[in-house]
């Protein structure tokens, strides 16, 4: 493990790390714009320029200079500022300054380095060379080529992410566009990352754009729920109205990136279609009258027909704390209930699968609520659902998050349905119970993603209208079956989970930390490649 | 931590205030007999509202937004005004123009008039110099509250003058000039 001195902090690093990150290990921050932790290294826009005290000569980038023993950098110096400032002025020659319509404003690189590096006063007597603005070139895109200072990211995104190779530098020196090649547009789903990697405005979000201002918003962490993979999400919002979704940061699980599904899938917790109010046999009421009926007719079920009447679906799309607080509660009150798990995606799920981050299965939770049912013991399959239902002994049926009448197709209706979810559906069609479950970024609880590792959440905003996290319906209905003594609250829950699930043993809520923890056992469900989707180059 | 500061020490006399009650008294029934006496040189009198009072040249008005040479408004909706804005009741939305070049604009921009409390915070902040409180309009009134909401529509290019300077309506109705008040060389006192 190199060692090496930072300002004169000494610091050490794993093999292999550049300086700007073993500067960040020590405490010290390297300006920079076009290296990318997750991109491979260009060294063109010079902003990381620092002195060279010892082991090599300077000055030199420190994007490109890995850590070796002896060596030490100085940030500090006259020198390093004289070049920073040169250095923005540089990139700042003709840049046109529309910070005013600029979506970029507030999150901008050049605005913040020349607040900390520039200071200074142009000193371009010439007119400024102008580049084409506001060229729509993808779905997701709105590129504005002036405000380009060239860092290539974009460039290093497509090559070597998406490996779709849109973007490009034509020209040279002051001339220098970005752009795409003449009559081609971005044609992959990963479209919203290059806004976010784009140090300037010259990449923007069409669908965020000129809706807010970056400074009104907040970051909230939360994890996407549109897909197995589980990608590490921001979610910004001002005062509850989420704007957008942007990735954060987890090396594990989706690096820096996220596809524009999950992106764009913040609209659907204010869609039309979110089930906000608790509906019974005789239209909206309360959560807990609807509760209260449903625990009422789940026990004439079982005290009439036996307990074998009454059935649970768990659920794929709902957090590990919901289905098991469901699963406790029901079989606390009908010991004998039967329980079962259809995989299978819904039909709201997007249609679009690769090897980069998109996981067939689209819901978050199946290994979760898989490595449960294990658990557990007598989970039955879509087949065996299937079976009970068609000999018509299942006649109460609990069905959590799953469109699972949409999954199984044709099949005998049970008598009566009792639907927790988020979304309307076929099955909340058919429900005669309807209750308002929340949405994974207004609830406390945890995913294990396709990898097995359990990520947590938190509520990053207020859940909407009625809505409750799966964990909270679930005790309501335990109180209303007479058992008050299961563990309530989310960390509650995942401790009596973690106490009875192999898998789990030894995890707890709070200590999932920032990467997530993997669950015991080999990760079962390795990707398969799915058909190359993209179009020929 | 607030101070005690010692004020001056005073005498039993002047703890009962009597004489700088009276001294307080005098000084205002001086200068009120001062006026009365010389009434036409110390007041002038308008006729509000027939004839308005035209403000100083810096006074903070309404506000305004200006327009560029082909109509539109100059703001391009960079909320740096509604950020500023220690009232908060600045709210813009804004918009996307395909076929102007500035591309953003304020597809709605209000001002709460009832909240505004006139600091002009929003005139320094305002990159664009596309708002003014320049227009001297103090009558900030109306029936209802909504009234109150200055839009977009109503700021546009606002201008004072929708009632006459004192000096053209005395020109029109001399009767109504103040006594004293020659209408050919009027010499109402500046600022008025
Ligand atoms: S890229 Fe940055 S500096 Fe340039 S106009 Fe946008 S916000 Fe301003
Ligand atoms: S468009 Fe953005 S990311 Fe691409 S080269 Fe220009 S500044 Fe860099
Ligand atoms: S004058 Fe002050 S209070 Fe009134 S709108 Fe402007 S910034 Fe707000
Ligand atoms: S600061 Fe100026 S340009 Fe910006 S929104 Fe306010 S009035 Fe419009
Ligand atoms: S970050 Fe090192 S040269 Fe750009």
């Amino acid at each position: 493990m190199p060692t090496v001195k930072v300002n004169g902090i000494e610091v050490e690093v794993a093999p292999g790390t550049n300086m700007i990150e073993a500067a960040r290990q020590a405490g010290v921050d390297i300006p920079h714009y076009c290296y990318h932790p997750h991109l491979p290294v260009a060294g063109n826009c010079r902003m990381c320029l620092v002195d060279v005290e010892a082991g090599g000569r300077g000055p030199d980038i420190a994007c490109n200079m890995q850590a070796r023993d002896g060596l030490a950098i100085r940030t500090d110096t006259d020198n390093v500022k004289r070049m920073r400032r040169s250095v923005m002025e540089f990139l700042l020659v003709n840049h046109p300054l529309d910070c005013p319509i600029c979506d970029q404003a507030g999150e901008c690189r050049l605005q913040d380095y020349y607040m900390e590096h520039g200071q200074h006063h142009s000193r371009l007597a010439d007119e400024k060379i102008t580049r084409t603005k506001r060229q729509d070139i993808g779905d997701l895109i709105i590129l504005d080529a002036d405000r380009c200072i060239a860092c290539s990211r974009c460039v290093r995104f497509s090559d070597e992410v998406t490996k779709t190779g849109e973007l490009r530098l034509f020209n040279r020196t002051d001339h220098t566009e970005i752009g795409v090649f003449p009559g081609t547009r971005l044609s992959h789903h990963y479209q919203g990352c290059l806004a976010d990697i784009c140090p300037v405005g010259a990449l923007t979000n069409k669908d965020f754009r000129f809706q807010k201002r970056s400074w009104y918003l907040r970051a909230e962490p939360s994890v996407c729920d549109r897909c197995a993979t589980g990608c590490n999400i921001d979610v910004d919002h001002d005062h509850g109205e989420v704007f957008r979704y942007r990735p954060r940061r987890n090396d594990a699980v989706n690096k820096s990136w996220m596809c524009d599904f999950g992106r764009l899938s913040y609209k659907r917790l204010a869609a039309e279609d979110r089930i906000l109010t608790a509906r019974g046999p005789e239209g909206a009421e309360g959560v807990d009258a609807v509760l209260a009926g449903l625990a009422a007719a789940v026990d004439a079920a079982a005290r009439d027909h036996g307990d074998g009447s009454v059935g649970l679906v768990l659920g794929t799309r709902a957090t590990n704390e919901a289905n098991w607080a469901m699963l406790r509660a029901l079989r606390a009150a009908v010991p004998g209930a039967r329980v079962f798990l259809v995989e299978g995606n819904d039909p709201d799920a997007f249609d679009y699968t690769d090897d980069l981050l998109v996981h067939a299965d689209k819901n978050p939770n199946t290994a979760g609520v898989r490595l449960i049912a294990e658990a557990d013991g007598a989970v039955g399959d879509a087949e065996a659902l299937r079976a009970a239902l068609a000999d018509g002994g299942l006649r109460l049926l609990l069905v959590l998050a799953d469109d699972v009448l949409a999954r199984l197709g044709e099949v005998r209706r049970p008598e009566a349905l009792a639907f927790f979810g988020t979304w309307a559906n076929a099955t909340s069609e058919a429900a005669r119970w309807v209750l308002p479950l929340a949405a994974a970024q207004e609830v406390e609880g945890s995913f294990t993603n396709f990898q097995g590792r359990v990520q947590r959440l938190q509520p990053a905003i207020p859940a909407a209208g009625d809505s409750r996290p799966g964990q909270v319906l679930a005790a309501g209905l335990a109180r209303a079956l007479g058992e008050d003594a299961l563990p309530a609250g989310a960390a509650g829950v995942f401790h009596d989970l973690a106490a009875n699930v192999p898998a789990f043993f030894g995890l707890s809520l709070a200590g999932l930390g920032a990467e997530g923890a993997l669950v015991h056992r080999e990760p079962p469900t390795e990707q398969v490649a799915p058909p190359d989707t993209r179009p020929a180059p | 931590m607030t101070q005690q500061v010692p004020g001056p020490e005073m005498t039993t006399g002047q703890k009962f205030y009597v004489r700088e009650v009276l001294q307080g008294l005098w000084i205002t029934l001086k200068h009120t007999v001062r006026n009365v006496l010389n009434a036409d040189e110390n007041f002038t009198i308008i006729d509000y509202p027939d004839v308005k009072k035209v403000m100083p040249e810096r006074y903070k008005g309404a506000h305004r937004l200006t327009t560029r040479p082909d109509g539109k408004v100059k703001c391009v909706a960079c909320m740096m005004c509604a950020q500023i804005c220690p009232a908060k009741c600045i709210t813009i939305e804004a918009g996307e123009d395909p076929d102007d070049p500035v591309e953003k604009y304020p597809v709605q921009f209000q001002i709460d008039m009832l909240r505004c409390i006139y600091c002009g915070f929003c005139v320094e902040a305002c990159p664009k110099d596309a708002i003014r409180m320049d227009t001297g309009i103090y009558e900030i009134n109306g029936f209802t509250r909504q009234d109150l909401i200055h839009d977009k529509a109503y700021m546009k290019d606002l201008k004072a003058g929708k009632k006459p300077l004192a000096e053209d309506w005395y020109r029109e109705h001399p009767e109504d000039a103040p006594p004293g008040y020659d209408v050919k060389a009027p010499k109402l006192r500046e600022g008025y």
